[in-house]
């Protein structure tokens, strides 16, 4: 569903909001809902509740991605292709994701939490951690502020699946089998509460579906120690090697000495033994929301041709690279959004390893990932979006890359409209043309010669 | 409205330098204005010491019109930076240039 084509260790900035410290929060509470997009899926059509489900992977129709319990139970796991999962469950019901509506969903969880808590950092679709520092003045011990968070969650879900709260309730009481739980969404939930996001993400994925585990201070070690190695982020490589050693426990990483652990496993090493100690305490850094930058070009018709698709994606790019607010900014991420003919939906993001404001750049990975997973039908709204910025270049942000690419591709006109904002702001010629007197001239001065550029 | 001329401004104009000169002759010390070692502001720098001087050549130019002689020194500065400087031995004046 979605695409990271690069790691950018720098920092993300973004411009409404560029001085404003994150903040963070040292205690945490996780809240998980496996499966999100499934059960947002069932939560709008409750009909499949009854039977087994499984959504289709948006970036590779072939394969299944998520499965309902009771596919589950007939053999369908995720990955697997669909004629062997259709194979082995022939009454199973495929649907064609729709990630547009799963984020939507997710989004107005968050909106939620954010009531709660000013501190939200959302990690993947049904995971997010809510910090809670400071929080005891509002609602007093963590199993209250737990309490709080879930009833900010039970009002968005309910009202997601068109329940009443009275109903929910009715229909809590009378959930005994698997697909009716699968139905309310709220049921699902599962907080983990503790210090630091790894012990809180630990906890919530040791509760059962809508219940709590909270980790009282002090008390993370002992927590730990009984968790099995799988809950720490291991590689496949280091996780079989632990288990060829025998340990398979927190407790029994812990009991290693930590140097030995470094020895064998090196730098990761030594944080995999920390966190398994619960020495380390990672804060929920709460999320700067970014004000993005949206293009939007609605067909008349709805159109599945892939060329036709990239060259309006340049366009949209195009149009979003114009928005005064870009300027100077060079675009970090941006994702594209397509609504598709029947209701489903298209979604791609892409993080841009080198932030750019050239076109061909941010494009690129997009049509990598249109070539690679087109949308499952024609498509009839398409929307880029730039989520997130970074600087450019210290010396004159102002100009930054945009200028010069735009002149490279012989864009004059955003070349100009650049110069004009920098004699505006600066009110001095600061761009000049280089060009060349007398480039075989034996004294260096009399080559090259810097001539006013004119906007 | 400016003329094509009065538009334009060289690049690479030589910088003036105080330069101390050895028994020899040779560059011993410099002393500059910040920008040259990179620096915003634009004060004189401490003399720095010329470790060596790794290159010289010598330019005559422009004698149909108004001569101009130079002679050229590639320097190692204490510290390791490499700068080109030259006199000009018509005033014997001392500049800082980029070759």
């Amino acid at each position: 569903m979605s695409s990271i084509f690069g790691i950018y260790s720098g920092p993300t900035y973004y411009p409404t909001m560029k001085k404003t410290p994150h903040l963070t929060s040292e205690s945490a509470a996780c809240c998980w809902m496996p499966l999100f997009a499934l059960r947002s899926e069932t939560a709008r059509r409750p009909e499949l509740v009854a039977h087994p489900v499984a959504l289709v992977a948006s970036d590779d129709t072939r394969r299944v991605w998520q499965v309902s319990p009771l596919a589950r139970r007939a053999g369908v796991k995720p990955g697997m292709t669909v004629s062997q999962a259709i194979g082995l469950c022939p009454a199973l019901k495929l649907c064609e994701p729709d990630p547009v509506h799963y984020d939507e969903q997710f989004e107005q969880l968050i909106a939620a939490l954010t009531a709660v808590s000013p501190v939200v950092e959302p990690v993947e679709l049904g995971r997010v951690f809510v910090g809670t520092d400071g929080l005891e003045g509002l609602y007093g011990a963590p199993e209250k502020i737990v309490e709080a968070i879930k009833c900010g969650m039970r009002n968005v879900l309910n009202a997601e699946c068109g329940m009443r709260n009275a109903e929910c309730k009715g229909k809590r009481r009378e959930a005994n089998d698997p697909s009716r739980k699968f139905r309310t969404p709220h049921s699902a939930f599962r907080i983990g509460w503790g210090r630091g996001k790894f012990v809180a993400w630990v906890a919530a994925t040791r509760a059962k579906p809508g219940e709590t585990v909270l980790v009282p201070v002090g008390g993370e070690a002992k927590f730990l120690a009984s968790q099995p190695l799988a809950v720490l982020p291991l590689d496949p490589d280091t996780h079989r090697r632990l288990q060829q050693l025998g340990v398979k426990t927190l407790g029994a990483l812990v009991a290693l000495p930590e140097e030995a652990v470094v020895s064998q496993f090196g730098g990761p090493g030594r944080r995999l033994w920390r966190l398994a100690a619960g020495l380390v305490s990672e804060p929920v850094v709460g999320r700067v929301v970014p004000e993005p930058i949206v293009a939007a070009l609605t067909f008349f018709t709805p159109v599945g041709e892939r060329g036709l698709l990239a060259h309006a994606l340049d366009k949209l790019i195009d149009r979003a690279l114009g928005d005064p607010r870009r300027s100077g900014w060079r675009v970090q991420v941006v994702r594209v959004r397509a609504e598709l003919e029947h209701g489903a939906s298209w979604l791609v993001t892409a993080t841009l390893k080198d932030p750019s404001a050239t076109r061909e750049r941010i494009a690129a990975p997009l049509k990598t990932q249109l070539e690679r997973s087109p949308p499952a039908g024609a498509v009839e709204r398409l929307v880029v979006e730039f989520t997130a910025f970074a600087p450019g270049t210290a010396e004159l942000q102002l100009f930054a890359h945009d200028a010069s690419a735009a002149a490279r591709a012989g864009r004059r006109r955003a070349l100009q409209s650049a110069a004009r904002e920098i004699a505006l702001r600066i009110r001095r010629p600061m761009l000049y043309h280089v060009i060349e007197v007398q480039p075989w001239s034996r004294l260096p001065e009399r080559r090259y010669a810097l001539i006013d550029f004119e906007a | 409205m400016r003329n094509g001329t009065d538009r334009l401004r060289a690049v690479n104009v030589p910088q003036p330098a105080v330069v101390e000169l050895d028994a020899v002759g040779s560059p011993a010390k410099i002393e500059m204005r910040s920008a040259e070692f990179g620096m915003r502001n634009n004060d004189m720098q401490e003399p720095v010491t010329i470790e060596a001087v790794r290159e010289t050549w010598r330019i005559d130019d422009e004698w149909w019109r108004e001569p101009i002689t130079r002679t050229y020194y590639e320097v190692l500065l204490q510290g390791g930076a490499r700068l080109v400087l030259f006199v000009d031995l018509v005033t014997l004046e001392w500049f800082v240039q980029k070759p």
